[in-house]
């Protein structure tokens, strides 16, 4: 009600601006000062710690207030010292009336988007920013309920206007002074934005999702080798795209080395595949919890016993040999009953397979 | 049975398994081929086999949970079909090798460039897009984080084949 109605007359005040941009007068300044207060007030507020319900009662007295007042403490007038705490307007009233507005401003969420003071640019893009957020905080304060996103907006937009002002470093500080006295617990994200650029909730949200593929990059800066030292996104992902690239390659020739290899060592994978799909009862190696290992445990154990095998019998060789070239049925037929015999132990599917191969 | 089932051990027990099978499957076929020259041939032959079976086994390690595995057991599946088509067409005409087909289908995957360089020109997006199975419709987000279990499974599959392939050179 008050609230709006303040609102609104600020908005109104800020809708003569666009046609004022060009002259940097007395007025203009007045106007500018006036829509300034919430955002002075804020940085008092931080300090005073001011409650909420004084605002109310001063929403009205700016109106009645006396411009010259705000003029001629204002007047030593440049962009750091609005947005820096250390210079205040010794006016007692003044601190009162600015601090008022600045309670209102913070406990309603309404406008303090005016952090910048806009009189030191003539630039009609901040100016005309300004009653669009006027004009649209009075409306998205109440749907947004998050206060704390909309403070952190606030900040956001705040140190982009200060950055686009030029004293950079000073808004910043003192819109670090702010958040350190005022919200310490807010996920603080110092974002950089380029001069002029719009501080709609579209761009908000874009830069919500770029912070949050910046955190995807540095899982996989990490999860790449040597691509923690690297800085910058371009030369991380085309790291990424080598290793990708590099992995894929060596599957790649890894499939050919065991695809040459392939018709010598099918005995052996019948072998190895036997215990792992009957292996309960298998007590040859430590345990199948290391897949990696328990390959070659088998196949040491296996080797073993084709070896103890050899001194039994010296024709298995020739057996083995045969197999690549000619026995391809009888090769089957001993696979097709190896399979049928592959419940029991290692030891035993190794040696009965080799009785069958005797046998043919 | 198998005592923890993670991806590594869920991918070298299918891998075998699928191995095993392209062996027995493959026996009574190439009973036939004794040639050098068709022996280049079926080697080639049975690489191309061996790193579909490696993908496919990798994609089922996996499962269905991952948007890049999906892709692949689907493009695996579809090639599949398609070269059993024309295997199924030229066995009717000829008796002749299906090496066409899979000359294609080499050639389709040929499309990677040289990535040492800046990749100014193309878009690097893009490149990844190519590279990760199923990359090409997704959002810049999912798609790092598809890159990244991607990479994760890539490590884990070369691992595995490399114990497979010492033990068996030896």
């Amino acid at each position: 009600m008050e609230r709006i109605t303040g609102a609104e007359v600020r908005s109104a005040s800020c809708g003569e601006k666009p046609e004022v941009i060009p002259v940097e007068s007395l007025q203009f300044g007045e106007e500018i000062q006036r829509l300034m207060t919430p955002e002075n007030g804020s940085s008092f507020t931080a300090l005073l710690e001011l409650p909420a319900n004084q605002a109310m009662e001063l929403l009205h007295s700016p109106e009645a207030q006396p411009v010259e007042d705000w003029t001629c403490h204002c007047r030593p007038y440049h962009p750091d010292s609005l947005n820096c705490t250390p210079i205040f307007p010794s006016d007692a009233s003044l601190l009162e009336r600015a601090s008022m507005f600045s309670v209102f401003a913070t406990a309603d969420n309404s406008p303090e988007s005016s952090s910048i003071p806009p009189n030191s640019s003539s630039n009609p893009q901040k100016v005309k920013a300004e009653p669009l957020d006027l004009d649209s905080k009075p409306d998205s304060s109440k749907p947004h309920a998050q206060n704390s996103n909309q403070k952190s907006k606030k900040r956001k937009e705040r140190e982009k206007k200060g950055n686009g002002n030029g004293s950079a470093k000073m808004s910043k500080r003192c819109v670090g002074n702010e958040t350190s006295v005022a919200d310490e617990k807010l996920p603080y994200v110092h974002v950089r934005a380029r001069r002029g650029q719009a501080t709609d909730s579209h761009s908000l949200a874009e830069r919500a999702r770029r912070e949050k593929i910046n955190a995807r990059m540095k899982l996989l800066q990490e999860l790449v080798p040597g691509c923690n030292k690297i800085s910058g996104t371009a030369m991380v992902l085309d790291e990424i795209i080598n290793h990708v690239h590099c992995l894929q390659q060596q599957v790649e020739f890894l499939s050919m080395r065991l695809a040459a290899v392939n018709p010598i060592i099918d005995f052996n994978l019948d072998s190895l595949l036997a215990p792992e799909s009957g292996c309960t009862t298998d007590s040859s190696h430590p345990g199948m919890g290391m897949p990696l290992m328990w390959p070659e445990g088998q196949f040491n154990g296996n080797r073993q016993q084709y070896q103890q095998l050899h001194h039994f019998d010296g024709f298995h060789q020739p057996v083995w040999g045969r197999e690549q070239n000619a026995s391809y049925l009888n090769s089957e037929n001993s696979l097709l009953s190896y399979d049928s015999s592959t419940n029991s132990d290692s030891p035993n599917v190794l040696i009965s397979f080799l009785e069958e191969k005797l046998r043919k | 049975m198998k005592p923890t089932s993670s991806i590594r051990t869920r991918f070298a027990y299918g891998f075998l398994r699928a191995m095993k099978r392209l062996r027995n499957r493959r026996r009574p076929a190439a009973s036939s081929s004794s040639s050098s020259s068709s022996a280049a041939r079926a080697a080639f032959g049975r690489y191309r086999k061996l790193k579909m079976v490696a993908d496919a086994s990798m994609a089922s390690a996996v499962g269905s949970r991952r948007a890049w595995s999906r892709a692949l057991l689907w493009k695996i599946t579809r090639r599949q079909a398609l070269v059993r088509r024309a295997l199924a067409g030229k066995r009717r005409r000829s008796g002749g090798d299906d090496s066409g087909i899979r000359r294609s289908v080499v050639v389709e995957n040929e499309g990677t460039q040289d990535h040492h360089h800046n990749q100014s020109g193309v878009a690097q997006t893009d490149i990844l897009r190519r590279l990760v199975p199923g990359g090409e419709s997704m959002d810049l987000y999912s798609l790092l984080g598809e890159t990244a279990h991607y990479i994760k499974c890539l490590t884990i599959q070369v691992k595995v084949m490399k114990n497979i392939v010492d033990f068996c050179s030896t």
